[in-house]
């Protein structure tokens, strides 16, 4: 019988190619859009060191604070700059080819000559205004506690840290996952439809095909459950195509944990079917009403993950955490990146144990109302 | 006994759909439940079911209580919905095969069965047409295959025949007849007076949830005062004539009215002679004269005092 049940589902579910295409091409053409949108974006800020020079006169040589900041902060591997150490003429012809970004002239004030304004410009100018905040701050401590000197050179050294890391993590090519990781999780919660279907098919007071299943002599949480497994089936394929597409056409990355993204996208496939089922269960209105509910809360829910201003995921978590702890869709997202950024599993396992909490709610809800198999009107 | 049904009520908030319905069905019949729009008749086939639950009755099918876990019952009855119910996206041959093999398991069997389904309902043609492409008539023949393809020995239709044309309808309704020959027991719902007297053999007639007679179709008719109805035209018909007419034994009415005379009889032997009679001895001029048996919308306008079909 689960045969029987499965492979007729299997062909009625991809036959049906409205939900074919909300639940697979959808989420797809949405990771193309994307990508098309945000590699611009990519490009802007993926943090490449900025290409300066420093015009090499007395000044410089002798503004030791400065020389040793800006020598820091061309330093290393997740260095600021590259500096060029030239004469002015050379610094100004490197302006012109566009070999540089700009130059910095050691006067007083400190002069940065540009030739445009863009984000590698504001950097170095907040480079500047930042040391000569500090340098003005040292001297007035200075003036009156010579003894501090030591301790605020380490926190000037600090300060360049700051510097960099302000501008470094805007500047993280990362950021650009998480919408992609919304994305997943959209895909994950429009399974919904798919659990949709699965109670109008089996629920005999909703549709008169779920009467004939319910009239025949087989049990209905069997036949409900070996045909919902041909739903997760379906949805499972169409979330590991999304996932292969998104890492080996477009090289999202997802950081070393296959397993756990795996697991992840999994968890998310269950809860996106069994929250449609829920939904189609508990609302008894037409099946219109149905999916603009649905659609209403997965739109919302990634919204509010940040699939289309990503902000809006922070935003959220200072301001009401509770919600972000409330919304599927949030915690499918927060999932994926806290696996890609986090080494341990704390917070991967909050927001796994928050998704089976509403597995177990949707879950446990279509139970209760479709366990029943007479009907108090048809 | 294949059905028994014993004061069943059924309520839908303040409406109570079922009046403590009571009725019996025995084997190799023909039942018929007839009733206009509204009066209870898919209600009383959901119930019977267990597809609805009740406030009060017992329903007893093949002589065993009916729960919706009665597996053994529910695999010796086929059904027949008012609403067709088909997979879209399965075709003709699909939906069949999935109906049956909820029932039947064993493939090679099933194989048989839903191929002699299609040539029973003539949609041999159409076996690889998804619903969509079919007619109204040939989907309803759909719906019926998917219902009967694992030949059951109780078939209950609820009104198969809604929104079909006529050709098509007597092909259903032949069809009925013929599993009826081959021995299943039918059930058969409709609001169509004709076709329930074409096909039944035993009719119950429902109203607001109440059985209000049930009988084969002349003991319904002979339930009720009225015997034939008869029609005579004619041109020419005074008024004394007509209460002279009325005057006869055994005539319940008499109207004369766009050159028809009609009169209804009471029931009675030889009803039709005295009105010859009559009407040679007065000379009237007539041009047809027919005479028609009480219909069971006959019947049902005289228990309820309205007509069966608005
Ligand atoms: N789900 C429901 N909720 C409330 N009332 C209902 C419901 N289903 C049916 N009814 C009412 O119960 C009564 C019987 O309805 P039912 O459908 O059994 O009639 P029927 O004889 O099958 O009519 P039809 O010939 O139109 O199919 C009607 O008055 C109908 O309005
Ligand atoms: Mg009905």
């Amino acid at each position: 019988m689960f045969a029987h049940i499965f492979v007729n589902r299997l062909k009625c579910l991809l036959r049906d190619r409205e939900t074919i295409f909300w639940t697979m091409m959808f989420p797809l053409l949405l990771a193309v859009f994307f990508n098309l949108a945000l590699s611009n974006l990519n490009n802007g800020e993926i943090f490449k060191a900025i290409d300066i020079a420093v015009v090499d006169d007395n000044n410089y040589q002798y503004d030791q604070y400065f020389k040793v900041a800006l020598d820091e902060a061309s330093k290393g591997d997740d260095r600021l700059f590259n500096l060029t150490v030239t004469s002015k003429d050379n610094a100004e012809k490197l302006l012109n080819e566009n070999k540089i970004a700009g130059y910095i002239v050691v006067e007083e004030p400190i002069k940065l000559v540009v030739n445009k304004s863009g984000m590698n410009q504001a950097i170095i100018k907040s480079f500047i205004d930042n040391y000569m905040q500090t340098v003005s701050s040292i001297n007035s401590i200075l003036l009156k506690n010579p003894a501090a000197q030591q301790e605020l050179i380490s926190s000037l050294s600090e300060r360049q840290q700051y510097v960099k890391e302000v501008s470094g993590t805007n500047a993280e090519p990362n950021n650009i996952l998480n919408y992609f990781y919304s994305l997943i999780a959209m895909a994950c919660i429009y399974g919904c439809f798919f659990g949709m279907r699965e109670v109008t098919d089996i629920q005999a007071d909703i549709s008169p095909l779920a009467a004939r299943v319910n009239i025949s002599p087989v049990h209905k949480l069997k036949a409900f459950i070996y045909s919902i497994c041909a739903s997760l089936v379906i949805h499972l394929f169409e979330i590991f195509i999304l996932l292969m597409f998104l890492r080996f056409v477009l090289y999202v990355d997802f950081g070393p944990k296959t397993g756990y993204v795996l697991l992840t996208a999994f968890l998310g496939s269950v809860m996106g079917i069994s929250f449609g089922a829920f939904v189609s269960a508990i609302v008894k209105k037409s099946e219109n009403i149905k999916i603009a509910v649905l659609i209403g809360v997965s739109m919302t829910g990634s919204f509010l993950a940040g699939m289309m201003y990503q902000n809006m995921k922070y935003t959220i978590a200072q301001n009401a955490p509770v919600l972000s702890y409330l919304n599927p869709v949030n915690l499918l997202t927060d999932a994926f990146y806290s696996l890609y950024y986090y080494d341990t599993f704390s917070r991967y396992a909050l927001n796994m144990g928050f998704l089976c909490i509403f597995i177990v709610i949707f879950s446990l809800g279509t139970y209760l109302i479709i366990r029943r198999r007479k009907y108090a009107s048809l | 006994m294949i059905i028994k049904v014993k004061n069943l009520v059924k309520r839908y908030g303040d409406l109570i759909a079922l009046d403590h319905l009571s009725l019996s069905v025995n084997e190799g019949e023909v039942f018929g439940l007839l009733g206009p729009n509204g009066s209870g008749k898919t209600t009383a086939i959901n119930c019977i079911l267990s597809l609805l639950s009740y406030d009060k009755g017992e329903i007893e099918i093949f002589g065993q209580p009916m729960t919706p876990d009665a597996y053994n019952i529910k695999r010796d009855i086929g059904i027949v919905m008012q609403n067709v119910a088909v997979y879209n996206e399965l075709t003709v041959y699909e939906n069949i095969d999935y109906f049956c093999g909820l029932y039947v398991q064993d493939k090679k069997l099933r194989k048989k069965l839903v191929d002699e389904a299609i040539d029973f309902v003539g949609l041999g043609d159409f076996i690889k047409f998804y619903p969509k492409k079919l007619s109204g008539g040939l989907l309803r023949r759909l719906n019926i295959a998917c219902g009967i393809a694992h030949k059951p020995k109780l078939i209950i239709l609820d009104e198969p025949t809604v929104a079909v044309d006529p050709q098509s309808r007597n092909k259903i309704l032949e069809g009925i007849l013929e599993l009826n020959r081959q021995g299943a027991t039918v059930i058969y719902t409709s609001h169509y007076m004709e076709e329930i007297e074409q096909i039944c053999s035993r009719i119950m007639i429902i109203d607001k949830g109440k059985a209000i007679a049930t009988g084969t179709k002349d003991e319904l008719k002979a339930m009720i005062s009225m015997g034939e109805k008869i029609t005579v035209e004619t041109y020419s018909l005074s008024e004394e004539q007509l209460s002279r007419l009325r005057k006869l034994p055994n005539i319940a009415s008499a109207v004369y009215k766009n050159q028809t005379l009609e009169i209804k009889s009471n029931k009675g032997q030889n009803n039709l002679e005295t009105i010859l009679d009559f009407i040679k001895r007065e000379g009237i001029q007539f041009g047809k004269i027919y005479s028609e048996m009480p219909t069971l919308n006959d019947v049902f306008l005289e228990i309820t005092g309205k007509e069966l079909r608005d």
